[in-house]
């Protein structure tokens, strides 16, 4: 060894000279690379590299959960009780959003019709018999509300009229019952009929515009108001429109079948009149 | 009274499907009539005493469910006891005398209704036919699945009769 370098020292240092200036050059020339023998260095240590950064890392997930488990779980935990409040929450707004909606539209409703006073219940239950057409409200006398009370929606439309009132609950029979009746206004020609439930209509959802005047012409899509002259109800409230008019089985009178208003089937929140002033 | 502990309890989930879940999806226009047949089913396996016992608790929540008056009280009590003496002396309590009391049960029911409506001025009979005959129809279909609950029940609790 001693002899080699004694021989070919001289040689030795030429290379390494011109290798030094080689790589200089060339790290010059390729500025922001690495230079060749970095290059060379690092792809063959990579492989080496990432395989012990993939034990260090498995090393360390087992002590995380030989020693941290309890405290992983315990966030994990506490994320899920955090996220199951975050839904509540949000359901709770969308549910108040919803509300807030309905009261927006009451107060317009307020403002158009001074001389009613409302009291707002929620449906609690759709009547289940099929004889029958009811709503049952989370509200009753304590609230105020009394029997032959109207029950409008958010918009003014007649939902039906109050029929038994219990402490904290009540009854609606709706504007499609077959016991339903009460007078009625064609807001066109300002004809009075009489508005009544009807059995094979009640199972459609609608209802029947009875005692039609002999001169009136009736179009489709006519609106229809309760006419509020017996003193009992209050006028201007909008039952429905008109859907057809047919004849009846004795071929003598006619009648109107009508198409409320107001969606029965998906009402949550009514507003019950309480109390209204007779407007001349 | 353990055992009619147990009867009312199994009346609940038919309670709150009839009135909670069927009945906010019709079908044809109707939803099924579940109570009524829980009383027969129960007046099949019991008895007539015990079905008359018990249709007057299923007449009590009939009239709260369907808003009637307590004359429903008094028919359930007879359908329940009606249907327990068949079932006694007649009909065999299984399944297929349940599905005969079910009918004259519901028939019944749905007479007495046409009956007062008629008396009350409704004059629209074929309406009132064709909405009882499709409600006893859409309620026959549940006939099995009422009586398979309260079978069960039945092989599970004390056979004596304390009505």
């Amino acid at each position: 060894m001693k002899d080699f370098l004694r021989n070919n020292g001289f040689l030795i240092l030429v290379i390494a000279v011109l290798l030094a200036l080689i790589i200089t050059v060339v790290s010059f020339i390729m500025t922001g690379f690495a230079d060749p023998v970095s290059n060379l260095v690092g792809i063959i240590s990579t492989p080496f590299r990432n395989g012990i950064n993939a034990v260090i890392n498995w090393t360390e997930d087992r002590y995380d959960e030989a020693f941290r488990r309890d405290e992983l779980q315990a966030a994990y935990d506490q994320l899920q009780k955090d996220y199951a409040e975050l839904e509540e929450k949000f359901r709770e707004s969308q549910s108040a959003l919803d509300e807030n909606e309905r009261l927006r539209n009451l107060l317009g409703l307020k403002e158009r019709r001074r001389e009613l006073k409302f009291e707002a219940a929620t449906v609690t239950a759709h009547g289940a018999s099929n004889w029958d057409s009811t709503l049952t409200l989370g509200k009753g006398a304590d609230g105020g509300i009394e029997a032959g009370d109207c029950v409008v929606d958010e918009y003014g439309n007649l939902v039906g009229i109050i029929e038994k009132v219990g402490a904290n609950w009540s009854t609606v029979m709706t504007v499609v019952d077959s016991d339903l009746e009460m007078g009625g206004l064609i807001a066109r020609t300002n004809d009075a009929a009489i508005l009544e439930g009807d059995f094979a209509l009640m199972g459609q959802g609608k209802l029947k515009l009875s005692y039609l005047p002999e001169s009136s012409e009736l179009m489709a899509g006519d609106q229809v108001l309760t006419s509020g002259l017996s003193g009992t109800y209050p006028s201007g409230l909008v039952v429905g429109s008109i859907e057809e008019v047919r004849t009846d089985a004795s071929g003598m009178n006619r009648y109107a079948v009508i198409t409320p208003e107001t969606k029965l089937d998906s009402l949550e929140q009514v507003f019950v009149v309480t109390g209204f002033e007779i407007v001349e | 009274m353990i055992k009619w502990g147990v009867y009312t309890l199994a009346l609940l989930p038919v309670w709150f499907l009839e009135a909670y879940v069927l009945s906010r999806v019709p079908l044809w226009g109707v939803s099924p009539m579940l109570l009524p047949l829980a009383a027969v089913a129960v007046a099949v396996l019991e008895g007539a005493s015990g079905g008359a016992g018990f249709g007057v608790a299923v007449g009590v929540l009939c009239g709260a469910v369907y808003g009637t008056g307590g004359l429903i009280v008094l028919g359930m009590c007879l359908i329940g006891l009606g249907c327990g003496l068949l079932t006694q002396y007649v009909l065999r309590r299984d399944l297929l005398g349940c599905l005969l009391c079910a009918v004259l049960g519901l028939g019944l029911v749905d007479v007495a209704r046409v009956v007062m409506r008629m008396a009350g001025g409704e004059r629209d009979l074929p309406a009132m036919l064709s909405l009882a005959g499709r409600e006893i129809l859409w309620s026959l279909v549940f006939v099995a699945p009422v009586y398979a609950l309260f079978h069960w029940v039945f092989q599970r609790v004390p056979k004596k009769t304390h009505f």
